[in-house]
């Protein structure tokens, strides 16, 4: 009993002492700041020569945010369409890639080089100057009657789309990731399942269907998340060069970026949530 | 007449043709999406070598008509190349390591034992991955321009934010490289550790000469992501180093600004410097060449990577 206890005594003591330069960090550089953040942003904060100041102005910041400042809800707005257009896109096209990838054909290898490469070379600068250059344009659709139809009905949507055609290249740039992991589940899924249907006589859209789908649900809800925060990541994003701005603004300040870098995490939060929501086992468990 | 008989056959036996056009539908779908994929990258390459003329005049689309390197000078000029390129190799190999080694540590911890509360804490992990950085960058700013002021160290322009960050695992993706190592160390019999530890060897030394020694792959693996992530990164990186050391990706962004800066000392520019597509271009290429180098030696430590980092929840 008691050597049981000692060996249970090292093994916290082993695992806390490994672990701990990341759990100071965690706690340093992101469980504080995380909720200093919603503090700070019921304040205005200034830079003087004492140090950081703060003065409580109650929901100022959120009022601004939301009334005052006439880009941010736009920007968010966008980001929310660009987030429900995109991701699915990126998670279907990475699926079907995966499941061509996944045949015995030749130059496999090759081609599942040209769509990782992306991972390694992306960057925000770098697709800043490609978009700009405007080398990720294969075509426009903003001349067709279509694209005029949707424009009157809702402009922000009608955009979206039409950087979504203009701009395919950048937004199959994320499948790069997402494609490795859906090769990888799906040649962990076990082959005699297709045996058994086959000899059933399934057809292979009705095993797709009832074998791999939903054997690769939990892949798309990982893939998902990841997607969701890599979109995040890039200058598709309007909201992450907002909070910038911001921050450096002295007018603004610290306390409306707070405001909107926690009004932007609760966004991000909510797709999240939904993404669970969506792809969660029927038994109510996460994993 | 081979041909023909083969063709027959194949006729017949409708099951195989319908084998063959699909896969002939295949290989067309698979190659397009290529096409797609590496259509920026294809217009950059065939932008950065064209001339001036080559750029205005439409009927240039793909081929340049001669091909000009003046436009990798003037990138190489702006971009202050020799300078800027140790630099990023320092800065970033500073950083990948530094990051390696905690994010191994960790790893090592959640996969060998068995303490209190370790569900929650990797459920932080993935915490820190899932939110976003403007929620806890701001802290963090004041944080350094703090610690600036409070012991007079230059923080805010320099690699040291960045370097404890990584340090203490809140690197770029350290959640991707914990679980990296996590699920290799997992693979790792335990019986060696113990073998080891019978030898009377402690937890350190079984880390650093039976899991650190095996583990050769990992570390490469992480390292070679680690590197790539922070050579790409910028958000954090233009936050806190600014223009403080001489970053490529920093360059890259402000390289319009910059070129008009230095307007006339530029090589080959008369009178009035006018910036054109075919210098950023040159700049986009030069910037990421060492990443596309380093990814043609080592494209299969990158994919495995990812295959075993064991994301997806097993």
């Amino acid at each position: 009993m008691k050597r049981k206890n000692m060996h249970k005594s090292r093994q916290n003591l082993m695992g806390y002492l490994f672990m701990s330069p990341w759990m100071i960090g965690f706690l340093i550089f992101t469980a504080i700041p995380f909720f200093y953040t919603i503090y700070l942003s019921f304040n205005d904060v200034t830079l003087t020569v004492r140090g950081w100041e703060m003065q409580w102005n109650q929901y100022d910041n959120y009022i601004s945010a939301f009334l005052r400042n006439t880009e941010f809800i736009p920007n968010i707005i966008s980001f929310c369409i660009y987030i429900v257009i995109y991701a699915p896109v990126i998670i279907v096209i990475a699926f079907i890639l995966a499941i061509l990838l996944n045949q015995k054909i030749k130059f496999r290898a090759g081609f599942r080089l040209i769509y990782f490469l992306p991972v390694i070379i992306m960057s925000g600068s770098v697709m800043q100057q490609l978009m700009d250059s405007g080398n990720t344009e294969m075509g426009s659709l903003e001349t067709s009657v279509i694209f005029m139809i949707i424009y009157n009905a809702s402009p922000i949507l009608a955009k979206a789309l039409s950087f979504l055609f203009e701009n395919f290249s950048m937004v199959l740039w994320f499948t790069g990731i997402p494609i490795i992991l859906f090769i990888n589940g799906l040649q962990k899924i076990n082959k005699s399942l297709y045996e058994a249907a086959e000899i059933d006589g399934a057809t292979s859209w009705q095993m797709l269907w009832k074998i791999t789908v939903p054997l690769i649900k939990p892949i798309v809800l990982v893939t998902t998340i990841f997607t969701i925060v890599q979109l995040g990541l890039y200058n598709l994003n309007p909201v992450y060069q907002m909070i910038q701005d911001t921050i450096y603004n002295t007018a603004g300040g610290l306390g409306l970026a707070s405001a909107f870098s926690w009004i932007y995490t609760f966004v991000v939060m909510i797709f999240v949530g939904i993404t669970f929501y969506i792809f969660r086992n029927k038994d109510g468990q996460v994993e | 007449m081979d041909f023909i008989k083969s063709f027959k056959h194949n006729f017949i036996d409708s099951h195989r043709l319908y084998k063959m056009i699909t896969r002939i539908c295949v290989y067309i779908l698979l190659i397009s999406v290529s096409y797609v994929f590496l259509y920026p990258l294809l217009k950059m390459l065939s932008m950065a070598f064209m001339s001036k003329k080559d750029i205005i005049d439409p009927e240039v689309m793909w081929v340049p008509t001669s091909l000009s390197f003046s436009n990798f000078k003037v990138a190489n000029f702006v971009l202050n190349i020799p300078k800027a390129f140790y630099s990023t190799l320092w800065f970033t190999t500073v950083l990948a390591l530094s990051q390696t080694i905690i994010t191994a540590l960790t790893g090592y911890a959640l996969a060998r034992f068995d303490f209190k509360f370790k569900k929650m804490w990797f459920v932080f992990i993935l915490v820190s991955f899932v939110i976003p950085i403007p929620i806890v960058i701001i802290p963090r700013i004041m944080m350094f321009t703090s610690v600036q002021e409070q012991f007079s160290l230059q923080m805010i322009g320099t690699v040291y934010p960045q370097l404890s960050m990584s340090f203490l695992g809140q690197g770029v993706n350290s959640a991707i490289a914990v679980l990296i190592f996590y699920n290799f160390f997992k693979m790792i019999p335990y019986s060696l550790d113990e073998a080891a530890q019978i030898d009377g060897a402690s937890a350190f030394q079984v880390f650093y000469h039976v899991i650190v020694k095996m583990s050769i792959t990992a570390i490469t693996i992480v390292f070679l992501f680690s590197f790539v992530w922070n050579w790409n990164e910028t958000y954090v990186t233009t936050t806190f180093v600014r223009s403080g050391i001489e970053l490529l990706s920093i360059k890259l962004a402000t390289f319009d600004g910059n070129f008009a800066r230095m307007g006339t000392a530029i090589p080959g520019q008369s009178g009035e410097a006018r910036i054109n597509e075919a210098y950023k271009m040159a700049a986009t290429f030069i910037s990421m060449l060492p990443l596309l180098i380093v990814y043609l030696f080592a494209q299969k430590q990158f994919i495995e990577g990812i295959e075993n980092a064991g994301i997806t929840g097993e």
